[in-house]
């Protein structure tokens, strides 16, 4: 199936400048599956958005159309065909 | 053949000939259309069996997948056994590779639709058997058609036996099909989805290497090569993802490779998009990405000159001047927006390379250097410094870097939030973790300081490659005299103000260490409240803070020739952390903390409530030595007289939160005035008790 990644400008420079990147991903997958292949495609994103321990980096934030998966079941927040996927940085400053 | 009928296909042509038949261009004359019509060789069919050959070709019929080859009818006329198939236009993979094989880019987009063809057909409990290169058909939009599903017959293990026998001979009807087949084939089991995936294994290596991976003189030679011989390596041009993927189809073992087509179709239409973003083949193997920064100036650098790198809490600055240090060109911000904590200039190894780190609060902590003075840095797709998985812990901010000793020119260390040592042995390449102090039973009991748990201040003894100073906010000073195998609590005599035991032998929060490199064993230490100096590695420290007005500080540096000589920047307090009574004096002791006396000239003393982080103050390392400080107002000074006089030489930046200094020494070009140590030390103190006039400038 096919999903929908909407970039932020600051990680463009992984995506060769792509603000919107369509990858086929597996059936019944969930965010983190559908990052896998978003990272496959665009290694430099995988550590921007998670720490090397695997969790989501403190100010970012994943929306599955327009929800935040914070509040959906995190990575585990189930993906269905064409859904939107967007990484959104937190707005916050210092 | 030409001209006949078979049913109501007219055969115009011969388009091929292969192991199982010869196929035709043929009319279908109810339909009319063009079709591609399979004459199964009458061998095959009474080796098989008709009954079983029909099952097997209308099952694969039944398959509907736009890259598989369309089956539109099996059919026999008298003993005529054919398949009537979509007619395709186009060449096969065999027929498109080059010598060089295709591009990257090509091979996993062909080898994504090769896989899910596979997928499709594995689905319905269909293996193909006999996937190579002349099956798979690459039509002129660039679409894959895979031939022949199903129509491979098993092969018996006499059969396979005279094949290994007869390869050499051209004419043998399954010369293209060996170099394809899976060691378990050869082995004589029947070929199943797991053999196809070995097949399309070879066909990728074929495509991206421009070459079979097994070959040989002859059939003996082959499947010998197939059955023992390990994969040659693919060429440095193939990226290592679809290089591993390629290995995977590849192994021996059954169990070791992909289960399922799917998944390798998913793996190459991942890559497909890595591929499409690094075009230049040698991009992968170059390591870091560069980030070029253009639009802005940068510094043009000579040899003697002083560079002073300036971190701040969102961005990096440059700043450069002739050995004279009377006129500052200042580049940046670099890496605008984002903390750069740690700085430091690497002229080991003959490279001129500037390291700092990065610290987006949203992106994450890199390591990055630049080896043309800033106009381009690394852009590391992976964190370098990272914590093992099995710690559980994640880098917050990277506090330190510091040199390896002069003769270990590949050694870097970084200090980092939570605390912990990393170590490089390979010039920043690849960085490990300290377990022996991350694991110290200590850990559990240091407690974060205001900015965090970290570890802030390496020192190596220059003296002594086994031993290594480090400080921890809030843990206290550690030291290693076994090269980082164990670690042990350096503290005696430093008092803890805010802890209820004042004198506990780990906990302190240490805000920096010091010591000059003519004498190791003396060291000195700026505390949380307290001054102090060991003349025992540490081993015990006295208070030395007489005549500072607070001996509350951050920043702490030691003369670059005078082991006597440190530098400190006192606060208030912890509460009040500006300059007392606001007035802004660099603090100088000539007698190891004996006397300290205020410097001032040319520092503002009213009104100046400003503060000088840790790693704010830096010296370099010319004679007279210069000396230079940033606020967290961000105002940069400099002294080219050892700290007698004063000069803003910028204003205006952020925060700044490091500084350091660099004197420039260019391959071959003569360098700035070598100095003895005694020399320069014995100067230093004929110059203090001189006079105090301010040396003239040049």
């Amino acid at each position: 199936m096919q999903v929908s990644f909407h970039i932020p400008g600051p990680l463009r420079s992984f995506t060769e400048n792509r603000s919107l990147v369509q990858l086929e991903v597996k059936a019944n997958a969930n965010l983190l599956d559908a990052l896998q292949y978003l990272f496959a495609a665009f290694p430099g994103l995988r550590d921007r958005v998670l720490t090397e321990s695997g969790e989501v980096r403190r100010h970012v934030n994943f929306f599955v159309g327009n929800e935040n998966v914070r509040y959906t079941g995190g990575l585990s927040t189930p993906i269905a065909a064409a859904s939107e996927i967007s990484i959104v940085p937190a707005i916050s400053g210092g | 053949m030409i001209g006949q009928k078979l049913d109501h296909y007219t055969i115009l042509s011969q388009l091929g000939e292969g192991g199982m038949g010869v196929v035709y261009r043929a009319r279908d004359e109810v339909l009319n259309r063009d079709v591609a019509l399979k004459l199964l060789a009458p061998g095959t069919v009474d080796k098989v069996g008709r009954g079983h050959l029909l099952r097997e070709a209308q099952t694969a019929s039944s398959l509907s997948h736009p890259n598989i080859c369309t089956i539109h009818q099996v059919g026999q006329t008298g003993d005529d056994f054919y398949v009537v198939m979509e007619l395709i236009e186009g060449r096969s993979l065999t027929d498109l590779h080059s010598a060089t094989g295709l591009s990257m880019e090509t091979v996993s987009r062909y080898g994504a639709q090769i896989a899910d063809a596979l997928a499709h057909a594995h689905g319905r409990g269909i293996v193909h058997r006999d996937l190579k290169g002349s099956n798979v058909m690459i039509t002129p939009e660039g679409r894959v058609k895979v031939l022949d599903f199903g129509l491979a017959t098993r092969l018996e293990r006499e059969e396979i036996s005279e094949l290994t026998l007869s390869y050499d001979d051209l004419e043998s009807k399954l010369v293209g099909t060996l170099p394809y087949m899976a060691p378990e084939v050869l082995r004589g089991q029947k070929g199943d989805h797991l053999s196809d995936l070995w097949s399309l294994g070879i066909l990728l290596y074929e495509a991206a290497a421009g070459r079979l991976p097994f070959l040989g003189s002859t059939g003996f030679e082959v499947s010998a090569a197939i059955l023992r011989e390990p994969l040659p390596p693919l060429p440095p041009s193939v990226p290592h993802g679809l290089a591993g993927l390629i290995q995977r189809c590849l192994m021996k073992e059954r169990v070791e490779r992909y289960q399922q087509a799917s998944e390798v179709r998913a793996a190459l239409e991942a890559l497909q998009g890595a591929i499409l973003q690094s075009r230049h083949p040698s991009e992968e193997t170059r390591g870091p990405r560069t980030l070029v920064l253009r639009g802005m100036q940068h510094l043009t650098v000579k040899n003697g000159d002083v560079l002073l790198l300036v971190g701040t809490n969102k961005g990096a600055f440059l700043l450069k001047s002739s050995r004279d240090r009377s006129r500052w060109d200042v580049a940046g911000p670099y890496f605008h927006g984002q903390g750069v904590y740690s700085m430091a200039y690497d002229g080991r190894n003959g490279l001129h390379r500037l390291w700092l780190s990065t610290n987006s609060a949203i992106w994450g902590t890199f390591l990055r250097s630049s080896d043309d003075f800033g106009r381009s840095w690394t852009n590391p797709l992976e964190a370098s410094i990272r914590f093992p998985a099995e710690t559980g812990a994640s880098l917050r901010n990277i506090w330190q870097l510091c040199l390896g000793r002069d003769d270990e020119p590949g050694t870097l260390y970084c200090g980092v939030e939570p605390a912990a040592l990393f170590a490089s042995h390979d010039g920043g390449e690849s960085w490990s973790l300290s377990r022996s102090l991350y694991d110290h039973p200590h850990r559990p009991r240091w407690t974060p300081s205001n900015g965090g748990l970290f570890l802030h201040t390496i020192v190596p003894d220059p003296t002594n490659r086994a031993r290594n100073y480090v400080a921890i906010s809030a843990g206290g000073v550690y030291r290693t005299e076994d090269s980082g195998a164990s670690w042990q609590a350096r503290n005696a005599g430093v008092r803890v103000v805010f802890m209820p035991e004042k004198y506990p032998e780990f906990g302190q929060c240490v805000h920096k260490i010091v010591l000059h490199e003519s004498r190791p064993a003396r060291l000195f230490l700026q505390n949380h409240w307290g001054l102090y100096r060991s003349d025992n590695h540490g081993d015990s420290w006295r208070d030395i803070a007489r005549g500072v007005p607070s001996d509350f500080g951050f920043t702490m540096v030691m003369h670059p020739h005078d082991p006597d000589c440190v530098y400190i920047l006192p606060v208030e307090s912890d509460e009040f952390r500006c300059t007392p009574e606001g007035k802004l004096r660099v603090y100088r002791t000539r007698n190891a903390g004996g006397s300290w006396e205020a410097l001032e000239r040319g520092l503002p003393q009213k009104g100046a409530y400003e503060t000088v982080l840790r790693d704010a103050m830096s010296p370099d390392t010319l004679d007279p030595a210069g000396l230079y400080f940033g606020t967290r107002s961000g105002k940069l000074y400099a002294s080219r007289d050892e700290g007698k006089s004063w000069k803003k030489i910028v204003e205006g930046l952020p925060q700044i939160v490091c500084v350091k200094a660099a004197v420039i020494q260019m391959d071959g070009a003569p360098g700035p005035r070598p100095l003895s140590k005694a020399k320069s030390t014995a100067k230093r103190k004929s110059q203090s008790t001189r006079s105090s006039k301010p040396r003239k400038r040049k």
